[in-house]
């Protein structure tokens, strides 16, 4: 069982990376809020406009949703049709979440990751600026988030399928 | 129907019969679309690089400053339940209008409404009503079916009262294929159509269904009395003067605070993305005076100074920057007692999970379109549209009836995500579509189809947090008034569209 115990060690640490990226993003909602109350203060106060100011905002919510998908997914968060799924036993709810990580989420990841990377990566072959001149220049770090939560989600879909596994062969 | 369309009727079946199972629904549909993606490569009926459009759609919804006001209208509704502001609220109106017969049910639908338009997810203001509102319906003696079906019915206001989620996104799609539709009927100068003015068509319509309502609890009151019977007088209550400023602060705080919102984005002085983060801001104070009532004056001057600053924006900076510096002050403290009390972490992490679960799905959806027009299932669509019977009647008729159907299973996000850019560019082609009447009937539409049994998703959330009392067939029974209401406004709705498209008209001059 030792071998056993190696995997779910896996799953605890894929649990626990995407857990605390997911938690440090949720510090975003509130920098969200913060930001663009200024921005409306500003705006409509002071009679000043920050580019910068702006598409940081954007920036953070974009990592806000990408960087927190994957721990959102481990807390449960994401809506499933429950019809069915509600009443299963824990057996079947193992088999379903088993199938669904290796048949579903690990190809839709993996697609996404084969066009996201060289997406990302002509972003960094330029050091791709924001179209605004008075914008961010830090475009490729923002599209390198779509790769990032590929990963993240495809790791957490391992997790997935060590947990149920192990519901599984449980007697 | 060529072999590609029949693959694309086939891709939606089996994504239906997938979802079926249980597994997260944005994951579902991005890997049962990816797999059709590779039989339909196989076959060389798709090409596979379409799907390298995938991240610049990405991109695209990462950098859509519309969609920016999501996290903060959720901000503010959340801010607003956990630091228990919903349930003073009540509580007050309660007393308020409790004295009357069906009074307290009244102010169920009236907070209710409130409370839906602040959250915007239906799931969520149904737990938090039914928590905080059965107990106390029951406890006075209301008849168990009309309190469970006023709370199911008015819970799914979240998906129409603005400033819903569930119209944010819908304008955004709707923009989209209103683009779309004109662009393909020769139209390089489109018209625009935006969240504000979905939101404008949604508030004739949305009071018209809380008055329709709360009539029915006054009626049934007056023929049934012992249904909503009158809240003896509490002799703890405060009266006079001590009422009235209780309800100043209970009342009359947040109701600004939503109205303000509200009222910026319909006037047009901000963008709702704008106008959400004052809301959430507000929320924040609002919390945050609430924890510390024995010292609220740090607040009380912030909210001040901030409604002086516009006023006063005239004397340039040196009127402006002390007030800035209150307003940073109050904040401050505003944010430390949210912290320590633990309500901005759990605020924190709901917005953030509900957010991501939203983005997510629309991440899966748009791998969903992606294949399935790769396939060439729009023009199927179109062509089936376009032939049914009764013409554009025909064809709204039915996408009307297979989003009513779909609303029993999927979540009102999966259906906009997925039916919307697929079916709106297509019906908005036709004569006499306006875009602002199709969203709203479409909004009303999700919305029946949520509390219809027997199996309208809010049904299932109201049982899992009914008291044991309340019975499934009390849900059942009790939310059957409510569904005769929504299909009678449905009614209205297509044969009145002015109720929807005379306010934004008036507005906007649209």
């Amino acid at each position: 069982m030792a071998s056993a115990n190696r995997i779910e060690r896996i799953a605890s640490l894929i649990d626990g990376l995407n857990g605390a990226i997911g938690r440090g993003a949720a510090w975003l909602a509130l920098a969200i809020v913060l930001v663009q109350f200024a921005v409306v203060i500003l705006r409509y106060v002071l009679g000043i406009g920050s580019i910068w100011l702006q598409e940081s905002i954007l920036y953070a919510h974009a990592a806000l949703f990408l960087l927190a998908a994957a721990w959102t997914l481990q807390a449960g968060g994401h809506v499933r049709v429950d019809v069915f799924y509600s009443d299963a036993t824990p057996r079947t709810k193992a088999m379903i979440d088993l199938a669904g990580a290796l048949l579903l989420l690990l190809p839709f990841t993996a697609v996404l990751l084969w066009f996201a990377w060289p997406y990302a990566a002509r972003s960094w072959a330029i050091l791709e600026h924001s179209r605004e001149t008075s914008g961010l220049p830090i475009v490729y770090l923002l599209k390198t988030l779509i790769p990032l939560f590929a990963v993240m989600m495809a790791l957490q879909g391992i997790a997935q399928a060590i947990r149920a596994l192990d519901v599984l062969r449980r007697p | 129907m060529s072999g590609a369309e029949g693959l694309a009727v086939l891709l939606v079946v089996a994504v239906c019969a997938a979802l079926m199972a249980g597994y997260p629904v944005a994951l579902t549909l991005g890997g049962v679309s990816f797999a059709f993606a590779i039989i339909g490569t196989l076959s060389g009926i798709m090409d596979f690089g379409l799907l390298g459009a995938l991240p610049q759609r990405i991109f695209g919804v990462m950098n859509n400053e519309v969609l920016l006001a999501i996290p903060l209208f959720i901000f503010m509704g959340v801010m607003l339940e956990r630091s228990r502001i919903a349930e003073d609220l009540l509580d007050t109106m309660g007393r308020l209008f409790g004295a009357v017969r069906g009074g307290l049910g009244i102010s169920v639908v009236i907070v209710g409404t409130l409370l839906a338009a602040a959250k915007g997810v239906v799931g969520a203001t149904t737990v938090t009503m039914g928590l905080i509102t059965l107990p106390t319906m029951l406890r006075h003696g209301y008849n168990p079916r009309l309190a469970a079906g006023t709370v199911a019915a008015t819970a799914t206001l979240a998906q129409v009262f603005p400033p819903a989620t569930v119209l944010v996104l819908l304008g955004d799609q709707l923009a989209n294929a209103y683009q779309q539709a004109q662009l393909a009927e020769g139209n390089f100068a489109p018209a625009a159509v935006s969240v504000a003015d979905l939101f404008a068509g949604a508030i004739v319509p949305g009071f018209a269904l809380v008055t329709l309502y709360i009539l029915y609890i006054i009626a049934r009151a007056i023929l049934r009395p012992a249904d909503a019977p009158a809240i003896p007088p509490d002799p703890a209550a405060p009266r006079g003067f001590a009422m009235a400023r209780r309800l100043g602060i209970v009342l009359v705080a947040p109701v600004a605070l939503i109205l303000a919102v509200l009222g910026s984005i319909l006037g047009g002085l901000a963008t709702p993305t704008e106008a959400a983060s004052v809301g959430a801001f507000g929320a924040i104070l609002l919390a945050a005076r609430r924890i510390g009532l024995r010292c609220p004056w740090p607040i009380d001057a912030a909210i001040v100074a901030l409604f002086a600053m516009l006023p006063l924006r005239q004397f340039g900076p040196v009127a402006i920057l002390p007030l800035i510096a209150v307003a940073v002050i109050g904040a401050g403290v505003a944010l430390v007692r949210v912290h320590r009390d633990g309500t901005l972490g759990q605020v924190m992490v709901k917005t953030t999970q509900v957010t991501s679960m939203i983005f997510v799905i629309l991440i899966g959806a748009t791998m969903f379109s992606l294949v399935f027009r790769g396939l060439g299932g729009d023009d199927l669509v179109y062509r089936t549209l376009a032939n049914l019977p009764g013409g554009t009647a025909g064809a709204i008729l039915a996408v009307m009836l297979a989003m009513f159907l779909l609303g029993f299973v999927m979540d009102a996000f999966e259906i906009i995500f997925v039916v919307v850019p697929i079916v709106a560019p297509v019906l908005l082609r036709m004569p006499g579509v306006d875009p602002v009447w199709l969203g709203v009937l479409m909004a009303v539409n999700l919305q029946t189809s949520y509390m219809h049994p027997p199996l309208g998703p809010t049904l299932f959330f109201l049982r899992g947090v009914a008291p044991p009392e309340i019975t499934t067939r009390h849900i059942y029974v009790g939310v059957i008034p409510f569904v005769l209401i929504q299909l009678a406004a449905l009614v209205i709705l297509w044969f009145v569209p002015g109720l929807a498209t005379a306010l934004p008209h008036a507005l906007y001059g649209r």
